[in-house]
């Protein structure tokens, strides 16, 4: 032993961190620091390389990381919920309440709900990044458009998820909401031109077979719509924002990366 | 004292307050080179400075702190699924200020023939993910979670009575990123606030690259070359979204009447609101006929002015005062544009016309569900 | 653009027999050229028509054939329970439905703002239904006159029964705007 190394140094060279982390070491060089990057399926979602104010926050704001960091947060505090809440009007109110009063640490459901709002106002300040650096112009205008998508869909995940405590906030909010779907033109029961897709006496759009009735699985708020938001909002959104991120983050780098200067 | 509060609660009137919005607005935004010779003249190019983010919040922050003195404004603002709305107004004000100063400094290195701030000399002025970026993200991301650990610690999450059925609480509010909408629904029939606008919305931010033509600016921030595109988006972000929410949260209270911040919410106010169609002003009001019992007749005169307000009044502006947006544009991009604007002008429009003339359905043919 | 026309008439020329061909076999297989394309046609129609079909499924999934749903028909006491001039709040809870009697009779009104489904509160002092939502106010016959309400609220169907009480059906509705509350079963003379 020439050289006496310290126990990190012997551990990045022992074989199970070289199994683990290829390349071996502590990345200095710039090819080792290049290849964390590209040997990492994580790490890979980023280009090797950035200009440099990519990587300043006045530029991005970190909006878009953030959004997604939320996201995280709210599918590992989502997750934890779920095993003590039940999606039924006899449990679910004292299942919230017992999350709080029963469970250890119980502020999973803060958490949850404040991580929620944040997502939406990061979600917004980042289109409004992204509107203000003109990053959506060509060639990342179906990138925009996707992020719109995204916008929606995180709207919509909030939506169905505030129903689900089943106290007056959230009765009163989604029966608003699911009745202007009562208005839809031409698919909702009171929607205009609802009337008009009829043969003679019977009417094809009523009160049990319009959107509304879709969502919330009935006539009036009850058992069905409080299952129904809850596998839209535990699983068939968060599916499908899934798949969108997935895409967005596969344009951008396919977009040339973070914009700019031309 | 009570003078300052009663002054605030005078101008928080939405006919005040959404008047002095718009008067203003684009000397602040300004959309073309005439707004710009006043924005500069008025000096609201100072609003971008340093001095100014620092006063402005200031203000905000006195503001808010003084509120709290009061009953009335502590109960509305300590409201916890309020408390995001608070933090929204500052984030946007900042952010706007931060995206608004970058973009003033870029114009000016582009004026004086430099290159912008975002420039770089491709490939030399690259940096490397490892450690340049993922440092940044990993400081983030701690900071982040310490933020929700230390809020959900601090504030408990809002949870009401069980539900009831037969109950609405006064007032019923949606979840607060929905209350913009809400705010429509006073003004339209739920198809049009609920299912209209809200997907023209939609369709509208996803058309924005496509109809946004100008190649300039792409990248990095800048105002002068974008001046009308960036106004009109933020005429839509700041004012028909964050302000409706930031009303519908603040001052909307019980039977969704209006009140000023420092006002108690009283669900016995009265206020006279007898609305009125456009049918039963020209035949009651001003013939004094009565209500033709033929439909088509009785609505025919806003059919008529909501035929012309959508069918004649694009093309003709193509030929008069937007001559130059339609020849830039072309065709197909100018019609999708001017209906969505156009489209997002009914909101201002209708709500004007009740507050001056209590005017509710300019068509209303409820015997259909249809009311416009 | 030159290099891409070239490019397509180069792979087009060789496959496109002279149109004498059309209808022939061209290569031994059987399968003519004709017969090929509407072998093709009947593919897609088949994959067309095997999506929707599919989608429909899905569709029509989230419309269950039975509904459990709370009993929309109840007995509501003897008329002279109720005053002249008075709303009665007793139903409200349990049924939604006000039942209001003035100088001539009888009527249930539905407790459902029509504007999004809020429950509007009575104001006795006041004469209305107000709805805290939106701000609908309608007079004590249901009639809307205030707020973004766009109709009146809607009536129940409202009989005697045999033993001289009151049956509320909530299943059959009168429309104010459709000339529908002067029908017989919309009101209860007494
Ligand atoms: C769930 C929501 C979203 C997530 C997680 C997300 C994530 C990201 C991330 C991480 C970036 C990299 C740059 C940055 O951080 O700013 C990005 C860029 C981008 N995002 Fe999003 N985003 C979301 C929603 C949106 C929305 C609502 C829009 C616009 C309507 C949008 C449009 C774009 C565009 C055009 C870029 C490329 C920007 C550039 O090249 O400078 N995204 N997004
Ligand atoms: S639901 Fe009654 S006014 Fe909107």
């Amino acid at each position: 032993m020439a050289e006496k190394k310290n126990l990190l140094q012997r551990l990045a060279e022992g074989q199970i961190w070289t199994s683990i982390f290829r390349g071996g070491g502590v990345p200095k060089s710039r090819r080792q620091r290049m290849m964390v990057v590209l040997n990492s399926v994580f790490l890979h979602l980023h280009p090797v390389r950035l200009p440099k104010h990519a990587v300043k926050l006045k530029f991005t704001w970190c909006m878009g990381g953030l959004s997604f960091f939320i996201f995280l947060i709210l599918t590992i505090s989502g997750i934890l919920l779920m095993f003590y809440y039940r999606p039924t009007i006899e449990y679910a109110y004292t299942d919230i309440i017992d999350l709080a009063e029963q469970v250890p640490f119980g502020i999973m459901r803060e958490i949850h709900r404040w991580g929620a709002h944040a997502m939406v106002i990061t979600v917004w300040l980042h289109m409004f990044r992204v509107f203000m650096t003109g990053s959506y112009k060509p060639p990342r205008e179906f990138n925009w458009a996707i992020g719109v998508v995204l916008l929606l869909l995180t709207l919509l995940l909030s939506f169905t998820g505030y129903l689900l405590p089943w106290d007056q906030l959230a009765i009163w909010a989604i029966a608003v909401g699911s009745n202007m779907a009562r208005a839809t033109p031409f698919l909702g029961h009171e929607g205009p031109g609802a009337a008009l897709l009829a043969i003679g006496d019977i009417n094809f759009v009523t009160v049990a077979s319009d959107v509304r009735f879709a969502l919330i699985g009935g006539r009036f708020l009850g058992e069905a719509t409080l299952l129904r938001f809850y596998v839209l909002h535990c699983i068939g959104l968060p599916f499908v924002i899934m798949i969108f991120m997935a895409v967005h983050f596969w344009r951008i780098r396919k977009d040339g990366g973070i914009s700019t200067p031309v | 004292m009570e003078g300052f509060k009663h002054l605030i609660d005078v101008l928080a009137k939405p006919t005040i307050l959404v008047t002095f919005t718009f008067v203003i607005f684009f000397f602040i935004f300004p959309p073309s080179d005439w707004f710009d010779k006043w924005h500069r003249r008025l000096k609201f190019d100072a609003l971008w400075g340093k001095k100014s983010l620092i006063i402005i919040t200031g203000l905000l922050i006195a503001f808010f702190v003084f509120g709290l003195g009061d009953p009335d404004f502590r109960s509305i603002v300590l409201k916890p699924d309020n408390v995001p709305i608070s933090g929204l107004i500052f984030l946007v004000f900042f952010f706007t200020w931060l995206s608004m100063s970058q973009a003033y400094k870029n114009d000016e290195l582009q004026e004086a023939g430099k290159p912008v701030d975002e420039h770089y000399d491709a490939p030399n002025d690259k940096v490397l993910v490892w450690p340049d970026l993922v440092y940044v993200e990993l400081i983030s991301l701690v900071l982040c979670s310490a933020f929700f650990l230390l809020w959900s610690i601090g504030l408990a999450a809002p949870l009401e009575e069980p539900a009831n059925p037969s109950e609405s609480p006064n007032p019923a509010k949606a979840p607060w990123y929905f209350l913009g909408l809400q705010e429509m629904l006073v003004y339209f029939d739920p198809w049009m606030a609920g299912v209209v606008l809200p997907s023209l919305i939609i369709l509208g931010l996803m058309a924005i690259p496509y109809l946004d033509n100008n190649p300039e600016g792409a990248g990095y921030y800048s105002y002068k070359n974008r001046k009308l595109s960036i106004a009109i988006f933020m005429f839509g972000w700041l004012v028909l979204w964050v302000l409706l929410i930031v009303i519908g949260t603040f001052l909307r209270g019980p039977n969704w009447n209006f009140f000023g911040p420092f006002e108690y919410w009283d669900s016995h106010k009265v206020e006279a609101l007898t609305n009125v169609n456009l049918s039963e002003f020209i035949y009651v009001k001003w013939m004094g006929t009565g209500l033709p019992g033929n439909i088509l007749l009785r609505e025919i005169w806003g059919i008529i002015i909501t035929l012309g307000y959508f069918m004649v009044l694009p093309p003709l502006l193509a030929k008069t005062w937007l001559k130059d947006m339609y020849a830039k544009l072309g065709v197909a991009r100018y019609s999708i544009f001017i209906v969505l604007i156009i489209s997002a002008l009914t909101l201002p429009i209708k709500m004007y016309l009740r507050w001056m003339f209590n005017l509710k359905y300019i068509i209303s043919i409820p015997e259909y569900f249809f009311n416009f | 653009m030159p290099e891409a026309t070239e490019k397509k008439t180069a792979t087009i020329a060789p496959s496109s027999p002279p149109p004498a061909a059309l209808g022939k076999a061209d290569d031994g297989s059987g399968v003519t050229r004709r017969s090929f394309f509407s072998w093709i046609s009947i593919g897609w129609l088949a994959f067309v028509t095997a999506t929707g079909g599919f989608f429909t499924m899905m569709l029509r999934f989230f419309f269950p054939n039975v509904l459990f749903e709370p009993i929309q028909t109840f007995r509501a006491g003897s008329p002279d329970e109720y005053q002249a001039g008075e709303v009665d709040l007793r139903w409200k809870g349990k049924f939604g439905v006000w039942i209001v009697r003035d100088d001539e009779g009888i009527y249930a009104l539905s407790t459902v703002c029509t504007h999004l489904g809020c429950t509007p509160n009575w104001l006795a002092a006041e004469q209305k239904f107000k709805c805290p939502c939106h701000g609908s106010g309608f007079r004590k016959t249901g009639i809307n006159f205030e707020g973004p309400a766009p109709r009146p609220l809607e009536r129940y169907r409202i009989v005697l029964a045999d033993d001289g009480q009151i049956i509320v059906d909530k299943t059959k509705k009168y429309q104010q705007e459709k000339g529908q509350w002067g029908d017989p079963e919309a009101f209860l003379k007494v």
